[in-house]
C-alpha cells in the first residue's frame, strides 16, 4: 500500500513537472521490486489516466461549443430583435438600418420556425391619427424588406403604435430620432433560433 | 350644402395671423411661406350684443339651487361667444323686479331672469329673456331639472342654456354637450374620457390599461367608437360613456390595424381605416347594427386615414398619405367611394403637412391642422367649401395645435394644443377668434365634440 502511495505521488509528481516544463527534480532511485508487475501497472495507470484526460477534454470542449453555441444563439436573437430607426416623417429604409436588416435575413433563413411581429413606431410630431399610419408603413417597409429576400411574407405580422409607445420621454430631437423605429418581437419559434451559416 | 369643385391652388388666398389682432380688420403683414399663395388673417370685427343676468330668484325650495343654476348659465352664455356678458351682480344693485332702465344704463340689450321652484324630485326653472331695448319679453319657457345628485342635472342647465341662445339669436348653442378625449396616465397607457362642454364633470370612459385611441360619437351621442390596442392590436369597439362595451368590430377584413371610426349621420355605418398584413390599406365601411356590408372606399398602395362625414351623409373628408410619407394631404370624396379631389393646399412636389380633418355640423366648413411656417408649428386651420374652399383661415398662432373638433354650434373647435406651460384642451370661436381653455396641464389628444345630448 505505501509502495503503490509512493509511486503514484511519483507519477503524479512527473506529471506535474512536466506539465509546468519546468527543469524537472532529480528523479528518486527506483525502488527495488518485481520490473514487470511493477511496469504493467505503471501502463494501467497511464493508460487510464490518458483515457480519464481524454473524456475530461471532450466534454470540456463540448461545454466550450455549447457555450459558444449559446453565445451565437443570444446574439442572433439580439440581431433579430435589433430596433432600426427612420428619418423624420419617413418609411424608407435607411442605409444603416438595411445593415441591421440584412442580419435578420441570414438567421431568420437559418431559422425556419421563427416568426416575428414587427412593431411600428413614430414620434410624437404631426398628427396622432397620421402617425399610426406612418407606423404602420414602417413596419411594412421593414417588412417587405425582408421578403424581398425570398423570406415567407406568413413569418411577419404587423402592428402599428403611432406615437403612443415612445421609447424615450421627451421632446429633444434625440429623443424623437430614438422614437422613430421598427421593433421586433419574436412569437413563435424562440427556443429554434439558428445562428447564421 | 352646396359644394363646387375646388380650383387649384393657385387661385387660392391663405388668411393667416394671429388672434391677438381678432379685434383688428387690417390684415398682418405676409409671411409668404406657401409658394404663389398670399397669407394674412382677417376675422371680422364681429359686434357682440352686451347680454345681462339677473340674479336668478329662489321660491318655494329652489332657492338652494338658484345661484348655482345662474353661475351655470353665465358661464355658458359666456361660452357661446355670442355676447358679450354682464353677470354675477349684487341682488341688492339690480333688485328682483326686471328694471329695463337700470339694465339700459348699464348697456345691456338682453336681460335673462330666472326663478326656480321645487318640484318633485327635482326644480322647475323658468326663464325669461327680455329685450331691454323695447323693454319687452321677447321669450319665456319652463325647464323641469333634476335634482342636484342626479347625473342629468347640469345636462339640464345647459339645454336652457342652449335654449336661451337660440331665443336670441335663433343659433343652436352648444353648452349642452361633452367632449370625449384621450388622456395619457403616468404608467404610459391612454384612457378615453369625457368632459362638459363647461370643463366640468371630468370622467374617465374606458379602463382598459392599454392605448385607446380616436374616440368619436354616435350621432345620438349615446355611445362612442374606439380604437383600443386591448388585445395587443388595435381593434374598433362600441362603449356607452361609463365605459360599458357595446360591440366589437369584427377584423373584416382580416389582419392589420383597425384604427379611426367615425360615424355616418345615420348612426349605423362606421366609416375606418384598416392598415396592412396582407390586404390593401384604405378606408373602409361596415354596418354595425346588421353586421355586415364591408364595403372598400379608397386606398391601395397609399394609406388613406381620419374619415369625417358631411352632415348631410354623401361625402367623406379623410387625410392621405398617398403624395409621400412627409406630405398628408386632406382629401374627399363621394361618401360611396369614387374619385377624390384635395382640400389642402397642395402641389405636386411640393411640401405641407395637412391632417386631422373634421366636417362641420352646417357642412360648410372643414377645419384640419397643418404645418405651415417655418418653424414647423402646427396650427389650426378652416377652408370654407361654399366660397369655393379658395380660403384658407389659421385660428391659432401659438405653440403647436391638433386634431380639431367642431361643436355642434358649428362655430366652435376643440383641439389639443401644446403651449409652454404644458399640453391642454383649447376651444376657439370659429367667428370671433376667441380661445378659451377647457382642461389644462393634462398630455390630451385626439378631442371629438358631442352632438347635442337629448334629455335622459
Amino acid at each position: 500500500m505505501i509502495v503503490r502511495r509512493f509511486f503514484i505521488t511519483v507519477f503524479a509528481a512527473t506529471l506535474l513537472v512536466g506539465a509546468c516544463g519546468g527543469d524537472p527534480p532529480p528523479p528518486p532511485p527506483p525502488p527495488q521490486a518485481d520490473q514487470d508487475s511493477l511496469q504493467r501497472y505503471n501502463d494501467s495507470v497511464a493508460a487510464a489516466e490518458a483515457e480519464r484526460r481524454a473524456e475530461a477534454e471532450r466534454l470540456a470542449a463540448e461545454r466550450a461549443a455549447e457555450a459558444e453555441r449559446q453565445r451565437a444563439v443570444r446574439a442572433a436573437r439580439a440581431a433579430l430583435e435589433e430596433m432600426v430607426f427612420f428619418d423624420y416623417d419617413m418609411s424608407d429604409i435607411r442605409d444603416d438600418a438595411e445593415a441591421t436588416l440584412r442580419a435578420k435575413v441570414d438567421i431568420l433563413r437559418a431559422s425556419p420556425q421563427v416568426q416575428v411581429r414587427i412593431e411600428g413606431h413614430a414620434d410624437e410630431r404631426g398628427s396622432t391619427e397620421y402617425n399610426m399610419a406612418l407606423g404602420n408603413r414602417r413596419a411594412e417597409a421593414i417588412r417587405q424588406f425582408l421578403v424581398g429576400f425570398g423570406l415567407g411574407e406568413n413569418r411577419f405580422e404587423i402592428v402599428s403604435f403611432g406615437e403612443g409607445r415612445p421609447l424615450q420621454q421627451g421632446s429633444t430631437e434625440s429623443d424623437w430620432a430614438r422614437n422613430r423605429r421598427g421593433q421586433f418581437v419574436i412569437t413563435a419559434g424562440a427556443d429554434a433560433i439558428n445562428p447564421a451559416n | 350644402m352646396r359644394i363646387r369643385i375646388i380650383g387649384t391652388w393657385s387661385w387660392w388666398t391663405v388668411l393667416v395671423g394671429a388672434l391677438t389682432t381678432s379685434t383688428s380688420t387690417e390684415p398682418l403683414a405676409a409671411q409668404d411661406e406657401l409658394p404663389g399663395v398670399s397669407l394674412g388673417l382677417v376675422y371680422a370685427n364681429t359686434y357682440l350684443p352686451a347680454l345681462a343676468v339677473q340674479p336668478f330668484v329662489g321660491a318655494f325650495g329652489g332657492d338652494v339651487i338658484a345661484s348655482q343654476v345662474e353661475a351655470i348659465v353665465g358661464r355658458d352664455l359666456r361660452n357661446s361667444d355670442q355676447f358679450e356678458v354682464i353677470d354675477s351682480l349684487p341682488a341688492a344693485m339690480v333688485g328682483s323686479h326686471v328694471d329695463y332702465p337700470l339694465w339700459d344704463r348699464l348697456g345691456a340689450v338682453w336681460l335673462v331672469a330666472g326663478e326656480v321652484e321645487a318640484s318633485g324630485d327635482g326644480y322647475m326653472l323658468t326663464v325669461e329673456l327680455h329685450d331691454v331695448v323695447y323693454g319687452e319679453v321677447r321669450d319665456r319657457g319652463r325647464f323641469k331639472l333634476p335634482s342636484q345628485d342626479d347625473d342629468d342635472f347640469r345636462m339640464s342647465v345647459h339645454r336652457t342654456s342652449d335654449e336661451i341662445v337660440r331665443w336670441a339669436t335663433g343659433a343652436p348653442g352648444m353648452a349642452a354637450s361633452r367632449i370625449a378625449f384621450t388622456m395619457v396616465g403616468n404608467d404610459g397607457n391612454k384612457e378615453v374620457y369625457v368632459i362638459d362642454s363647461d370643463g366640468e364633470d371630468l370622467r374617465q370612459v374606458t379602463d382598459y390599461n392599454s392605448l385607446t385611441e380616436s374616440p368619436t360619437w354616435s350621432p345620438d351621442g349615446s355611445r362612442l367608437a374606439i380604437a383600443s390596442y386591448k388585445t395587443g392590436v388595435p381593434r374598433i369597439y362600441e362603449v356607452d360613456r361609463f365605459g360599458n362595451e357595446l360591440s366589437a368590430l369584427p377584423a373584416v377584413r382580416g389582419p392589420g390595424d383597425y384604427v379611426t371610426p367615425t360615424y355616418h349621420p345615420d348612426g349605423k355605418t362606421l366609416a375606418f381605416s384598416v392598415f396592412g398584413s396582407n390586404s390593401q390599406s384604405g378606408i373602409f365601411t361596415y354596418d354595425l347594427a346588421q353586421n355586415c356590408c364591408l364595403s372598400f372606399l379608397s386606398g391601395g398602395p397609399w394609406y388613406d386615414v381620419s374619415p369625417t362625414y358631411s352632415p348631410d351623409g354623401r361625402w367623406l373628408a379623410f387625410n392621405t398619405l398617398r403624395f409621400g410619407d412627409a406630405v398628408p394631404q386632406v382629401m374627399m370624396m363621394p361618401a360611396e367611394g369614387g374619385s377624390a379631389e384635395t382640400l389642402s393646399p397642395y402641389e405636386y412636389g411640393g411640401g405641407g403637412f395637412y391632417a386631422a380633418p373634421d366636417w362641420s355640423p352646417n357642412g360648410d366648413l372643414v377645419a384640419f391642422h397643418g404645418r405651415i411656417d417655418r418653424r414647423g408649428r402646427y396650427h389650426i386651420l378652416v377652408i370654407n367649401l361654399d366660397d369655393g374652399g379658395r380660403v384658407l383661415r389659421q385660428l391659432t398662432s401659438e405653440g403647436n395645435n391638433e386634431a380639431p373638433s367642431w361643436a355642434p354650434d358649428g362655430r366652435h373647435l376643440v383641439f389639443a394644443g401644446e403651449r409652454s406651460w404644458g399640453f391642454g384642451l383649447m376651444v376657439v370661436d370659429v367667428t370671433t377668434g376667441r380661445l378659451r381653455s377647457l382642461l389644462g396641464g393634462r398630455r390630451v389628444d385626439l378631442p371629438d365634440w358631442s352632438p347635442v345630448i337629448p334629455p335622459a
